[in-house]
């Protein structure tokens, strides 16, 4: 390793596709990863289907995973952590922790593509009682049923008659902090709903929401199929709380609409819960000194026409560490990334050279 | 528990007397009223989506389910402007358990196609409502009595109103002028004037037809009605949900017009208008077919006019010309040559034109539309038209006349004049039964 190496921390579907990046363009990085996988939360998380149009996800991020494993020029750690970074821009020593104990490597630039969080519906200061009832679940808790190909309460193991997801749970929101729209939980939610109809098509799926943020194409590749083909019941209207009726739960919003409390019976609740920094994100901003937001994502300071710029020379953001992200916004800003990592080095090579 | 599309506060209800029947005993006891109160409840529970499924299942009921709740419908609806019915509290009612097809919703929308010209998810109620009432109707669902009475007498004798049919020309003979007679001359003519039900009958719209044959005849078109074989082309009743009526209308019709020769037709009535130039040819019947607007518009260059009428006039754009069928300057170009004559737009006009509530059967719903009206469309219309300070309310559908006289007179703008196009057009070109 040497000083034009880009250093990738974070191994999920940011990371993997700045580290190929990189490699394509004929630069070396080195990928560090926590886990002692590859793939990050989508596989982290065991997520069924990619949003928008449903791709199996294992195998499109393994195929990431393999582009990134084929390349001779990344080398890749896995359960491994960074515990320091000295030196200067252009000339960085990174110290880690992994199996074989602690080691330093040197590079030129580094790119944290270290993610998000899904949020803990436990903070949430409505009283969904996500704790409480096992009937109540999130985005995450779902995707990995859907996976399994089966949907069903956990509190009895049948298939539930009545599903319905709760939007902007631990976003938009001042209590809890988070102001910001996590912006994929709409599509992710409809997707999800899509792919209960069709796993128990006799279940009544509602979607209930402050307004449906369906970016771009979203709007019509999964939200209108949803409602039309699908049959899920979209409602303008938040529940604000749900109380145990029976075996059943009972969701408590307005019809608003009509302008009337509503109540419905529900066999299962599903918490679209937004995104956070991942501890990790916040870890290593801090070590490598780049300036945060009030929420603890990384700052892209040179916004809106360069998007992975960090407060600090040399070191590049992409992906969820950026604030909320879909898997478009983050392969995107990977590759920038790894575009900007590559010019970063080799105009200081160009630099030193005349 | 009323659905309403505003705050209403619990109320109480309370019956006279009620009865209970002992268990035991079979016996009915009567008990005072103060047992039998209750609170309405206002909360909204256990509803279930399923009545989408009677209304999607239907040839053209698919789209009440894609509403996604903008809300742009609602403004412009011209029913939800007096009352509580509105496009997108209907779908929200179906989805909150409503049975649309036992609903007095189901009879208040007027198809006037303001809601689809601004819906973003093409949600049509253009195509729901004939499809569910047409449902309510099979199923043997309440049909409200009038509009039954209604669908009755055009079954019987081929028109509304219930007149008899050898009276149809019967407006022909103080026209000042001959108006030919298919069935007793029936030598190939230009133009087949198709008169309609309220021109035929009203005596406001008798008027008008005569107006119109002076008018024709002194432009020299060649012109001649079916008479007693005329049967009125049905699109409201269509609208309104009878389509087995419609399609023996059209067998009705399509055969008498078989028997004549002509080059095209031309009516008054932007109903009929739609039927022949919409529904007739997707059952494989194409005519050539004018509004009679349409037809003198061109001939505008070639009138002769006697004198000026000094009007400051408004014009109520109908619905099936307009929004449903997009002739707007037609008519617009023929009051604009009308010497003396200014025209005032009043704020909805063109393809926002407000409804006089007379379509898609609501003609023959006044009754039944009181109920769940603040007050009638035509009455809400009239203000609007009086606002602009016009002496007169242009019109040109056969509906309108009347429907705008009774609104005047109720809204107390009893100088209002409501005059259609061709009298306007009739008295400068001082044709009329005053000049002769």
């Amino acid at each position: 390793m040497s000083f034009d190496t880009v250093a990738v921390i974070g191994g999920g579907p940011g990371g993997l596709r700045a580290a190929h990046g990189i490699a394509e363009i004929g630069g070396t990085a080195l990928l560090i990863e926590e886990r002692d996988f590859l793939g990050g939360t989508p596989i982290a998380e065991n997520y069924a289907g990619l949003t928008p149009h449903g791709e199996p996800a294992r195998p499109q991020i393994q195929a990431m995973i393999d582009a990134v494993t084929a390349s001779p020029g990344v080398q890749v750690l896995t359960s491994t952590v960074v515990t320091a970074v000295s030196g200067e821009p252009g000339a960085f020593t990174l110290t880690m922790r992994g199996p074989d104990g602690e080691r330093q490597a040197e590079c030129g630039a580094i790119i944290m593509a270290t993610g998000f969080g899904h949020f803990d519906p436990g903070r949430e200061t409505q009283m969904y009682g996500y704790y409480e009832f096992p009937d109540v679940i999130t985005l995450s808790d779902l995707e990995s049923m859907l996976s399994d190909h089966k949907v069903v309460r956990p509190s009895n193991g049948e298939p539930p008659k009545r599903v319905c997801f709760v939007q902007c749970v631990g976003s938009r929101d001042r209590h809890i902090g988070n102001e910001y729209c996590s912006k994929v939980c709409c599509g992710v939610a409809s997707k999800e709903a899509i792919e209960v109809r069709q796993l128990v098509p006799d279940s009544k799926v509602y979607i209930f929401y402050i307004d449906m943020r369906m970016y771009g194409y979203w709007e019509n590749e999964i939200y209108w199929p949803a409602q039309e083909k699908h049959h899920v019941q979209y409602v303008k209207g938040i529940i604000s709380e749900v109380l145990a009726k029976g075996d059943r739960l009972l969701v408590r919003g307005e019809d608003t609409t009509m302008g009337r409390p509503m109540e419905l019976e529900m066999d299962m609740v599903v918490l679209s819960v937004g995104m956070e920094p991942s501890p990790g994100t916040k870890k290593m901003a801090r070590l490598l000194g780049v300036q945060q937001n009030k929420y603890g994502f990384v700052d892209a300071v040179k916004v809106p026409l360069d998007t992975v710029t960090t407060s600090r020379e040399g070191v590049f953001a992409c992906g969820a560490a950026l604030g909320p992200a879909d898997l478009e916004d983050t392969v995107s800003s990977a590759a920038n990334a790894a575009m900007k990592a590559i010019a970063y080095l080799r105009s200081r090579a160009a630099a030193a050279a005349s | 528990m009323p659905v309403s599309g505003r705050k209403v506060p619990p109320r109480a209800v309370e019956l006279e007397t009620a009865t209970v029947a002992s268990p035991i005993s079979g016996r009915e006891v009567e008990l005072p009223a103060m047992w039998n109160r209750m609170f309405e409840p206002r909360v909204l529970t256990a509803t279930s989506p399923d009545e989408f499924e009677k209304i999607i299942s239907l040839p053209g009921g698919e789209s009440l389910e894609w509403c996604y709740g903008c809300g742009k419908c609602v403004p412009v609806c011209p029913v939800d402007v007096v009352g509580e019915y509105g496009p997108r509290k209907l779908h929200r009612k179906v989805q909150t358990g409503i049975d649309l097809l036992v609903d007095d919703d189901l009879w208040l929308c007027t198809t006037c196609g303001n809601c689809l010209r601004v819906c973003p998810k093409q949600v049509d109620m253009i195509q729901i409502m004939p499809a569910a009432r047409e449902a309510a109707l099979t199923d043997g669902a309440s049909v409200p009595g009038e509009l039954q009475d209604v669908f009755e007498k055009t079954f019987r004798y081929g028109n509304a109103l219930g007149e008899n049919p050898r009276r149809r020309s019967a407006w022909t003979r103080s026209a000042g002028v001959p108006v030919r007679i298919l069935p007793t001359d029936p030598s190939p003519v230009d133009v087949l004037f198709y008169v309609e039900d309220y021109w035929s009958y009203h005596p406001r719209g008798q008027q008008a037809a005569q107006a119109f044959a002076r008018v024709a005849t002194a432009l020299g078109v060649d012109f001649a009605i079916l008479g007693h074989e005329e049967k009125t082309v049905g699109d409201s009743q269509r609208l309104a949900g009878e389509k087995g009526l419609f399609d023996s209308l059209v067998e009705d019709v399509t055969a008498t017009l078989a028997k004549y020769e002509f080059a095209r037709i031309v009516t008054p009535d932007p109903h009929a208008f739609n039927a022949l130039v919409k529904e007739y040819p997707k059952r494989g019947h194409q005519f050539d077919v004018l509004h009679y607007t349409q037809l003198l518009a061109p001939l505008v260059g070639q009138i002769s006019w006697a004198r000026e009428l000094d009007l400051t006039v408004t014009f109520h754009d109908p619905c099936y010309l307009g929004r449903h069928n997009g002739e707007y300057d037609a008519p617009r170009t023929l009051i604009n040559a009308i010497p003396g004559v200014t025209l005032v737009e009043m704020g909805r006009c063109r393809e926002n034109g407000y409804c006089c509530g007379g379509g898609g059967g609501g003609m023959w719903l006044d009754g039944f539309t009181k109920n769940h009206a603040a007050e009638r469309l035509s009455e809400r219309r009239v203000r609007e038209a009086a606002q602009t300070g016009a002496d007169v309310l242009v019109v040109c559908c056969p509906y309108e006349v009347s429907r705008f006289e009774d609104a005047a007179k109720s809204t107390g703008h009893d100088n209002l004049k409501v005059i259609d196009i061709i009298e306007l057009i009739d008295q400068a070109m001082g044709l009329g039964p005053a000049d002769a």
